[in-house]
């Protein structure tokens, strides 16, 4: 695939306070996630792509192009901002509106334009009261439909799940995967590891102005050598079970929980083990309850790549 | 039971909030879930003892929530979802106020704002002023003036808004030990499902004024059984093929996470054996559960 | 032997109910307004005409010996109720007391108006009694400190300096006098500056509002009577209201022919104005929200 956007060595400061440093990536279709910490430099890296911004060293190209004070195309990309800024006295109709004529659309577009995008985040019943009355999912969703409203190719979204309810939640993914399978390129931020989960496998992780990991979680899982992976079984017996690999040098250590009649083994050679185990449940006659691996998620490789 | 309720109703002038809410809450940790405009914050007000039922009645924490509302703040600590704080005081300063507000002796106060702000991790910073206290910070701190007075039942109101990863983290294992203790009870009310399940082992879900469904969350999420949710590796087709042979019902989401419903004739451990024959290897093996989400959903009636 | 347990721990206390819930909130508004530039000095000057005032007492008694120096009636130096009237409603100590209401009351509520805090104080065993209570008592401690201590010490070095009590008989009524206008002038000045720190949730409009109110009042009255000369007029400024006030506590003449029951009845109607205000605002049930 094509990469849309691409930044070449990145970097930004405010003064002496450094926003991005050497920012690489090429960024595909399809659904990716930035996490990072408070101050990590994810505002700023938006804010780059986006054209707000104009970059210290390097450069942001779409499709080729690129972006600082091109507005064509700006009309290809869509941002929800984390913040609230709007102006309160407007209906949430207009405010849609007139966002849409920024991109020179004729009136009758104008109107579709709008009705599909507030139908789309289910505003149409409150498109015409102000939007000093609307809730805070309200607000958001407005925010979603003003960054949709003009069918981008390019949808970056800040935050996009604050303040709604877990409906409203999943149906703003479910929205977002259905642009991710019509071939769109869509960026989320987000702190809330779980829900970024849901929606993508592919992240990048930025800490301290740089890119610290990239590409598919469970593939940046296993890069991660230092911290050997977790495996928790719950079966009938466990120490039955523990005691057939103990001697295995693959496996660091084995854990024993009393309470959930479980056993979480620390190994540095998944495939080994994996490969070990179906024999060893058939011909000792161990029955299995449950199988996972507890830190093959985003938190865990948060915590281990930036933690303290 | 810390939280005993019958029949609340309210109503803001013609808008009925609370239509006929029975609750008995166990000990541990409780999520409050709901729809925004369910009747949750109506709800938390009156179990914290600021508003009076136009019906029903209950207690809470043994005081009655109408004829003893200021003894039932003096027993609960609440954890704001909005920034507070008050101007020019330290975290010391702050926690001991509010802590003395609460009926503490002022020695007392202070001695015990040290020990909480140990607790919630504030302590290299417990005494510079709030003013230059991070968003995380901030949010910790909040924690700890709602325990400093040792409540016996806390309340939570989207206790890691606003928080990045690590913060997130770090205040949800904090809730977790809180809640671990068996004689404080604590309610959060979040709509991060992720965090309630991790922190919580009963739920209430409030629609439209009405409880709509409560229970413990093991209880609730139906075990689906003979569904199980599997991930594999090598020789993938071979093994679905002998498990379709065996009148499986195999299906694969975009996620390569596979969903196998076993005939109920089958015993599940045969699993275990076809993949030993075929050299597959079983890196997930789960029995399927509603999630806490399709619970919601079901249970709020509308998708 | 014992390891103290890890994580959270009880605290082995018992909360108790006090008799002033309301304690920690005047100490630490007295504490805030300390701490403010320029603070001392102001009080400070506000304690001066009391100083002055007592020198003057000091001065009347011991006439004879400063007779050489003090060529100018004696009738100046007459210890008497208008001394003190002169004293609790000249302009300057009414002036000062503003000042001190626009450091202690510029941010008593608007500040917890502005950083959310009344969650946390209604989420407490506090009634908004109570709440307004220790705000109020802020105030009330700095001006009572500067009408009703004074007062009542320059009534005390009277009758020592005298060294009889011939003053107390004769004007008995005097130090009920005191303590009365001292009160209603701190009552009068509390409901005011509350109010006005209950409408903003910037502590320095609050400031600014509370010190024009009074003076531009006061430039609104001089300017009608100049050009109407009527003395209701009066009426429109807050100083002279508490002047005219002043001067029937003490028996004294008032300044304008107005009578002092309508001056009463204007502080009245700020101090009703500010309790309807007050209740409206500080609402405890937005607590949650």
């Amino acid at each position: 695939m094509n990469p849309v956007i691409v930044t070449n060595n990145l970097s930004k400061w405010y003064g002496n306070v450094l926003g991005l440093s050497d920012v690489s990536l090429k960024i595909e279709p399809g659904i990716t996630g930035i996490l990072g910490p408070n101050g990590a430099g994810k505002s700023t890296f938006l804010k780059l792509i986006t054209g707000q911004i104009k970059a210290n060293i390097g450069t942001v190209t779409i499709n080729g192009k690129k972006i600082r004070n091109n507005y064509t195309l700006f009309s290809m990309i869509g941002f929800c901002p984390e913040q609230d800024s709007f102006y309160e006295e407007m209906t949430g109709w207009k405010f849609v509106a007139s966002l849409l004529k920024l991109f020179h659309f004729s009136a009758k577009e104008i109107e579709e334009r709008a009705e599909k995008a507030l139908e789309i985040v289910e505003l149409t019943k409150d498109k015409d009261r102000v939007i000093r009355s609307y809730s805070r999912g309200m607000r958001q969703r407005l925010k979603v439909a003003q960054a949709i409203a003009h069918e981008p190719e390019i949808i970056i979204l800040d935050e996009p799940l604050n303040g709604l309810d877990p409906l409203g939640r999943r149906k703003i993914i479910r929205l977002i995967k259905e642009y991710s399978s019509e071939g769109k390129t869509i960026i989320v931020s987000s702190h809330v590891l779980p829900e970024i989960e849901a929606m993508t496998r592919k992240i990048v992780l930025i800490h301290q102005g740089k890119v610290f990991a990239q590409g598919d979680i469970h593939y940046i899982r296993d890069l991660i050598e230092t911290h050997p992976h977790i495996i928790s079984i719950k079966c009938s017996n466990p120490r039955e079970l523990a005691s057939k690999f103990i001697h295995e040098d693959y496996v660091l250590s084995v854990h024993f929980d009393s309470e959930q009649d479980s056993l979480l083994v620390e190994t540095r050679n998944r495939d080994k083990f994996f490969a070990l185990l179906p024999p060893l449940f058939v011909n000792f006659k161990i029955e299995v309850q449950e199988i996972t691996s507890p830190d093959d998620n985003l938190q865990a490789v948060f915590d281990y790549l930036v933690g303290k | 039971m810390s939280v005993e309720v019958r029949d609340i109703h309210f109503s803001y002038g013609k808008v009925k909030a609370l239509d006929g809410v029975d609750l008995d809450l166990p000990q541990g940790a409780i999520g409050l879930l709901g729809p925004n405009g369910a009747g949750k914050s109506t709800l938390i007000r009156i179990l914290l003892g600021f508003l009076s039922p136009d019906r029903g009645g209950g207690k809470v924490l043994d005081y009655d929530i109408k004829h003893q509302q200021t003894e039932i703040r003096r027993y609960v600590g609440y954890m704001p979802e909005d920034d507070c704080f008050i101007p020019g005081m330290d975290a010391v300063s702050f926690t001991s106020y509010l802590g003395e507000l609460s009926g503490m002796p002022r020695q007392e106060a202070i001695k015990r704002a040290h020990e909480v702000l140990f607790y919630v991790g504030l302590e290299e910073s417990r005494y510079r002023m709030l003013e230059t206290y991070s968003g995380g910070m901030k949010q910790r701190l909040k924690l700890a003036q709602a325990i400093v007075h040792d409540p016996k039942l806390i309340f939570l109101d989207e206790p890691t808004s606003g928080l990045d990863p690590q913060g997130r983290s770090e205040i949800l294992e904090l809730i977790m030990d809180i809640s671990s203790k068996k004689d404080i009870q604590v309610l959060i009310s979040s709509h991060i499902l992720p965090d309630i399940e991790l922190t919580c082992s009963y739920v209430v879900i409030l629609n439209k004024g009405k409880p709509a469904a409560q229970g413990k969350i093991s209880d609730l999420k139906e075990i689906k059984y003979n569904l199980y949710e599997m991930r594999i590796k090598h020789e993938r087709e071979k093994f679905l093929q002998v498990l379709r042979d065996m009148k499986c019902r195999v299906e694969e989401t975009e996620d390569q996470l596979l969903k196998i419903y076993i005939p109920p004739d089958l015993d599940p451990q045969e699993i275990f054996r076809i993949a030993s024959e075929g050299k597959t290897q079983i890196r997930h093996f789960v029995k399927s559960q509603t999630s806490l989400e399709d619970l919601f959903a079901e249970v709020v009636g509308v998708d | 032997m014992t390891i103290k347990e890890k994580g959270y721990t009880h605290w082995e206390g018992r909360l108790k109910n006090g008799k002033f819930p309301w304690w920690p909130i005047t100490r630490y508004g007295i504490k805030l307004t300390f701490k403010k530039k320029f603070f001392k000095f102001f009080f400070f000057g506000t304690l001066l005409p009391a100083l002055v005032y007592l020198v003057g007492i000091y001065v009347s008694e011991r006439l004879e010996d400063f007779k050489s120096m003090v060529r100018e009636s004696p009738a100046l130096l007459n210890i008497n109720p208008g001394y003190f009237k002169s004293y609790f409603t000249n302009d300057f100590l009414l002036f000062m007391m503003v000042m001190i209401l626009v450091f202690a009351g510029g941010g008593l509520i608007s500040d917890d108006l502005k950083y959310n805090s009344l969650q946390l104080y209604f989420s407490r065993p506090l009634r908004k009694k109570d709440y307004f209570f220790g705000k109020a008592s802020v105030l009330v401690f700095f001006l009572l400190i500067v009408t009703l201590i004074p007062g009542l010490i320059l009534f005390i070095f009277k009758l020592i300096f005298s060294g009889s009590f011939k003053f107390f008989v004769s004007y008995p009524w005097l130090p009920i006098s005191v303590i009365g206008y001292s009160f209603l002038v701190t009552a009068f000045f509390s409901f005011y500056a509350l109010l006005i720190s209950s409408l903003s949730k910037n502590r320095r409009y609050v400031a600014i509002l509370i010190f024009s109110t009074y003076v531009f009042s006061d430039i609104l009255f001089g300017i009608f009577y100049g050009i109407y000369k009527s003395p209701y007029f009066s009426l429109l400024s807050l100083k002279v209201n508490l002047q005219q006030v002043g001067a029937f506590i003490f028996n004294q003449k008032m300044q304008y022919s107005v009578s002092w029951i309508y001056s009463f009845l204007v502080l009245a109607g700020v101090c009703v104005l500010a309790g309807f205000t007050l209740k409206k605002r500080i609402r405890g049930v937005e607590v949650v929200k």
